[in-house]
């Protein structure tokens, strides 16, 4: 039934769009810090690509990342969640699309466009309407009995991130049984310890990244 | 690896259909199985049955589905199946247990559909990662569990069509994670 949908004023965009990636994840956990080591990483390997990031009631992220000097201002949007931030990306994600759907306008080359998500809590995942594939991110000082608590975001994210693994320990985190846990409860999908701060894993995230939906290996 | 940018159309209409029933004969019909909770992705990696490796990367407004039709030359064609969706069939004792059953279903945002008296839940992940949210009621015997398959769950849904007004289950309730 959904060929129907192909004969729209859209005809004119046929062919492919850019990626959609998603980034979820709990409050401090470096949702925006991994968006922020990415930068870098796809400048280099010549991605073009923007970002929109999701908040309550603010555009701090946005600003944050428009402020850093890594990025031209214009390719960072912001969108608004109100009180709710699982809301916007997976029970209505209109905002969102409208968002990437005008970034794409705006930049024809666009080749990917990461949607970070307002920080959350352990159940908060992507539509797939709105996003072709996300990443979970977490850290080591959120404890690490959270892989064993089996949230939905953590279970059912394409990539989850251990974020802060320079942490473990200072905080009594036992980091190899935390990623065994994860490992575990997650089956054949991927697992990446990162420490953002200074660079650990970000290049293990950009090749997964191209390999799942930019198709380079 | 073969790029795939768009759905030509579903197998079953008629400019597409007499092409594929012809490679059909010839065993020229190469099959991609996508998984049903990957059905909506715009963008996947996927291995056809006869090996090919497919990058799919579709326009926005398009979507997979099953009969999908992503490749038709004079000499071969490449049609999606949709792997079936199991759902898990869970049959409260008592209004008291079907109550406390919808609370936690709900509140665990599964996506449902409605057989009457028993509540159906789609598995998009091992069936005891959900039967184990809902322990306490599986084991004192308020709630019985039990494995279907699509077909299955279609006949389930048939015995008692949702009411009017009320939330419909299924395909159409748009509860998705």
């Amino acid at each position: 039934m959904f060929h129907a949908l192909r004969v729209s004023d859209n005809e004119a965009r046929d062919g492919a769009s850019a990626a959609r990636v998603g980034i979820g994840g709990p409050v401090g956990s470096g949702k925006t810090a991994l968006i922020e080591a990415l930068i870098p990483v796809l400048q280099r390997r010549n991605i073009d690509f923007a970002v929109v990031t999701n908040d309550l009631v603010t555009k701090e992220d946005a600003e944050r990342l428009r402020r850093s000097g890594l990025i031209d201002p214009a390719r960072v949007s912001a969108v608004e969640a109100g009180a709710c931030p699982h809301t916007v990306i997976r029970e209505d994600p209109t905002l969102n699309i409208a968002a990437g759907d005008e970034l794409e306008a705006r930049f024809p080359g666009l080749e990917l466009i990461l949607f970070e998500s307002g920080g959350d809590n352990l159940a908060s995942t992507f539509s797939l309407d709105l996003v072709d594939w996300w990443i979970f991110v977490i850290d080591v000082a959120g404890g690490d009995d959270i892989p064993r608590k089996r949230g939905p975001g953590l279970l059912r994210c394409d990539l989850l991130v251990v974020n802060k693994v320079d942490l473990a320990p200072h905080v009594g985190v036992d980091l190899d049984r935390m990623l065994a846990d994860a490992r575990q409860v997650r089956g054949t999908k991927p697992v990446i310890p990162t420490n953002l701060k200074s660079g650990v894993g970000v290049e293990a995230v950009v090749d997964a990244i191209s390999a799942a939906v930019l198709f380079r290996v | 690896m073969l790029r795939i940018e768009r759905v030509l159309g579903s197998r079953v209409e008629p400019a597409l259909s007499e092409a594929l029933h012809r490679l059909e004969h010839e065993g020229a019909v190469d099959v991609a199985n996508v998984p049903a909770t990957d059905l909506a992705r715009r963008r996947l990696l996927i291995t056809t049955r006869g090996g090919e490796e497919l990058a799919i990367a579709l326009p926005r407004h398009e979507k997979l589905f099953d009969g999908a039709v992503l490749l038709l030359e004079p000499d071969r064609a490449i049609v999606v199946r949709a792997a079936t969706e199991r759902w898990l069939r869970l049959e409260p004792r008592s209004i008291a247990d079907a109550v406390e059953l919808g609370y936690h279903v709900g509140n665990l945002h599964w996506r449902v559909r409605f057989g009457g008296e028993v509540l159906l839940v789609a598995l998009e992940g091992r069936p005891e990662d959900y039967t184990a949210r809902l322990e306490n009621l599986i084991s004192a015997r308020r709630v019985g569990v039990t494995i279907l398959d699509e077909d299955t769950a279609d006949a389930v849904e048939a015995v008692e069509p949702p009411r009017p007004g009320g939330a419909r289950g299924g395909h159409h309730h748009h509860h998705d994670h």
